[in-house]
């Protein structure tokens, strides 16, 4: 018996948007630390990493490890029925054919229930280990969103190099080229627009805009986003969430045609 | 042949009176509805309907037994679903129906029209289960006496004892049907008996040759023999290419349906598939100059009646000793070969029938049913993924796109692990 109650379905619906672009169908895994959520797009390149802990609800019941597999489509569909400050209730059984959500406006009392059908769905499961990353980048949400948008206007990929100095966004397109730097400062006023970068070692990589501007579909869920790098390992995007809860994206860099 | 199994009125017993008849009609509910039968013209009064097991399929079937003139079985002719349904019962003489009906009361109308005929049936068949061994692949047959194959008749249907122990002449008859078929040992004073194929074989080509000589019903005639020995018309030998079109298209239709027309219902149908291995092969000849022998449509005749007959009267571990007998025996091997030969342009005509003609080339394939499986399988899953693609948001169409040249896949640098829930 899973019982899960948000008191903003926004948070969902939020998360829901990012990924769903990305991954199709996938299953949320649910036990008694919260729900998880792990997936691929379909050429395998990028991984969408996903917790909610449970403290992240209120309250959190989950007597038995279950897998929800959901198409996201359909979910996207049902949370479009509820609005930004319902309160979000998941409920399922513990060996459950469907997934049941209840919206409750407590404004009004109007309540509205939903069951989504399941469905069986054979995903790989990556281990992945804590790494020590050469870099680590954090930066408003919006402001990545931006270069990335700006960027993609001009090529398919763009290299981040991460100095001392600052980090540069560059690309190089056919019509020409461009650049972003950012160097680190700290706005006391509104934390959240500064720009810090903890470095142990100089990197350069390239990545796909396409795939980041996918990413960056995650930033109404927070303020800011951590962007890690390290040689020959996938770049990891972090979008964190209340309650230590968090959205994570990895991406493979690209490797052999950088310019 | 359908034969009466059930909701006979049991208490009628054959009027001996001339023309036929005899339907004692219940009073008027529907639960057990007379019927009507036709029932031989010079029966003695002792005769009954006895419930014997059905030499073909085991299952407990009506027969009309007459000391005198032996067991007739019952033929259910059904009239066409489209034409009369009812019978229309009174105690006059009806002007259009053949038989007149004996009826106490006021008229009644049965439901359907069935009508039942009884017609002869050879004590044989009806004694073909005891001796018959219990399944093909027993083979070894025991020599046993008169009485032992009797309590087997009698374990079978309860009506024998009764009819063997009323009728001393029964005794008698069958002893002497023994005879005519099985191998016999004499054992003091006793004789013992074995059933023996060559005998029983004899007897069935003497029948079959009975059934032939008047030639068959038209309706068999028809099916088995001309459709059998129809020499296909082949392209070449016609100037006009779209008649032999027709021809050819003609021929594959007779191919396809198999299902006679006989009264008969259930033996039937197992019938035309006993012998849809002669009816296929024949079905082309070589060139349309290749003229059938004289002897062959007798041949074939021959060889059709007898597997009607073992269909319709032979237990099932009979059948397979009577079939290969029909296939090998030198008599029919001048139709063998034939038939080979026609088999042989068949294939000939089939090539040259996909090359002209489209229609029946789509046809052929349709008639694999692996095939028609197979594609079929592949178009659903052709429309589920059309299904899916069409239902994935603009976003992920996009990213498909990109080029992900240089990038390696996620496993190549996470380490997959068995999921833990």
């Amino acid at each position: 018996m899973l019982e899960a109650r948000l008191d903003q379905a926004q948070m969902l619906k939020k998360v829901v948007d990012a990924i769903k672009d990305l991954v199709q169908d996938c299953n949320f895994d649910c036990n008694d630390s919260g729900i998880a959520l792990q997936a691929m797009d379909n050429s395998h390149v990028a991984l969408v990493s996903m917790l909610l802990r449970s403290d992240a609800f209120s309250p959190f019941r989950c007597d038995r490890n279950i897998a929800l597999g959901i198409n996201l489509g359909s979910l996207t569909k049902v949370l479009r029925a509820a609005q930004n400050d319902d309160v979000l209730t998941l409920k399922a059984e513990d060996a459950p054919d469907v997934v049941n959500l209840v919206f409750e406006n407590s404004a009004n009392d109007r309540i509205s229930e939903y069951d989504i059908k399941l469905m069986d769905i054979d995903q790989e499961h990556l281990g992945i280990p804590e790494t020590d990353y050469a870099a680590t980048i954090t930066l408003a949400a919006t402001e990545f969103q931006r270069i990335c948008r700006d960027l993609s206007a001009l090529s398919e990929s763009v290299s981040i190099e991460c100095t001392k100095d600052g980090v540069k966004f560059a690309c190089q397109g056919d019509i020409g080229s461009g650049s972003v730097h950012l160097k680190q400062n700290s706005n006391m006023d509104k934390p959240a627009e500064s720009v810090e970068i903890d470095l142990t070692e100089p990197v350069s990589l390239t990545f796909s805009l396409k795939y980041l501007t996918n990413f960056c579909k995650a930033s109404g869920l927070s303020e800011t986003v951590k962007l890690c790098l390290s040689h020959e390992v996938p770049l990891l995007v972090e979008y964190g969430l209340v309650n230590n809860s968090y959205l994570r994206f990895y991406l493979a860099p690209k490797i052999g045609d950088e310019e | 042949m359908a034969r009466v199994t059930r909701s006979k009125p049991k208490p009628k017993e054959a009027t001996p009176e001339p023309p036929v008849s005899t339907v004692k009609p219940l009073p008027s509910s529907a639960s057990n509805p007379p019927k009507l039968f036709v029932l031989p013209k010079d029966a003695s009064p002792d005769a009954r309907i006895v419930t014997l097991e059905n030499p073909a399929n085991g299952a407990p079937s009506r027969y009309f037994f007459c000391p005198q003139e032996g067991f007739y079985e019952f033929t259910r002719i059904v009239a066409p679903k489209k034409e009369c349904r009812s019978w229309l019962i009174t105690g006059e003489e009806s002007e259009e129906q053949e038989q007149e009906e004996n009826r106490i009361g006021a008229g009644y109308i049965t439901k359907s029209a069935d009508l039942f005929v009884a017609t002869p049936i050879d004590l044989l068949f009806l004694l073909l289960p005891a001796l018959a061994p219990k399944t093909a692949k027993d083979t070894k047959q025991h020599f046993l006496a008169l009485d032992d194959y009797l309590d087997k008749l009698y374990a079978s249907s309860r009506h024998w004892r009764p009819l063997t122990s009323q009728h001393s002449s029964l005794k008698t008859t069958i002893e002497k049907k023994l005879r005519a078929t099985c191998d016999t040992v004499d054992a003091g004073d006793e004789t013992m008996y074995r059933l023996s194929n060559d005998k029983l074989l004899a007897i069935l080509i003497k029948k079959a040759e009975r059934m032939v000589k008047h030639g068959l019903p038209p309706s068999l005639e028809e099916r088995f023999i001309k459709t059998a020995l129809e020499v296909p018309v082949m392209n070449i030998k016609r100037e006009d290419s779209s008649l032999s079109t027709i021809s050819i298209s003609e021929e594959s239709t007779e191919n396809d349906s198999q299902v006679s027309t006989t009264t008969t219902a259930e033996s039937q149908t197992s019938i035309s598939t006993a012998i849809t291995t002669p009816d296929t092969s024949t079905d082309s000849s070589p060139k349309s100059a290749l003229s059938t022998p004289p002897q062959i449509p007798h041949l074939l005749r021959l060889r059709t009646s007898l597997s009607y007959l073992s269909t319709s009267y032979l237990p099932p571990s009979l059948h397979a000793p009577v079939t290969t007998h029909a296939h090998t025996s030198p008599t029919f091997t001048p139709l063998a070969t034939h038939l080979s030969a026609l088999a042989s342009l068949r294939t000939e005509a089939a090539a040259l029938r996909s090359i002209s003609d489209n229609m029946s080339r789509k046809r052929a394939i349709e008639e694999d049913d692996d095939r028609v499986f197979e594609r079929e399988e592949k178009k659903r899953k052709k429309e589920e993924e059309e299904k899916k693609k069409k239902s994935e948001g603009r976003a992920v169409k996009q990213l498909k796109k990109v080029d992900t040249s240089g990038m390696k896949k996620m496993s190549s640098f996470f380490v997959k692990v068995a999921k833990k829930t």
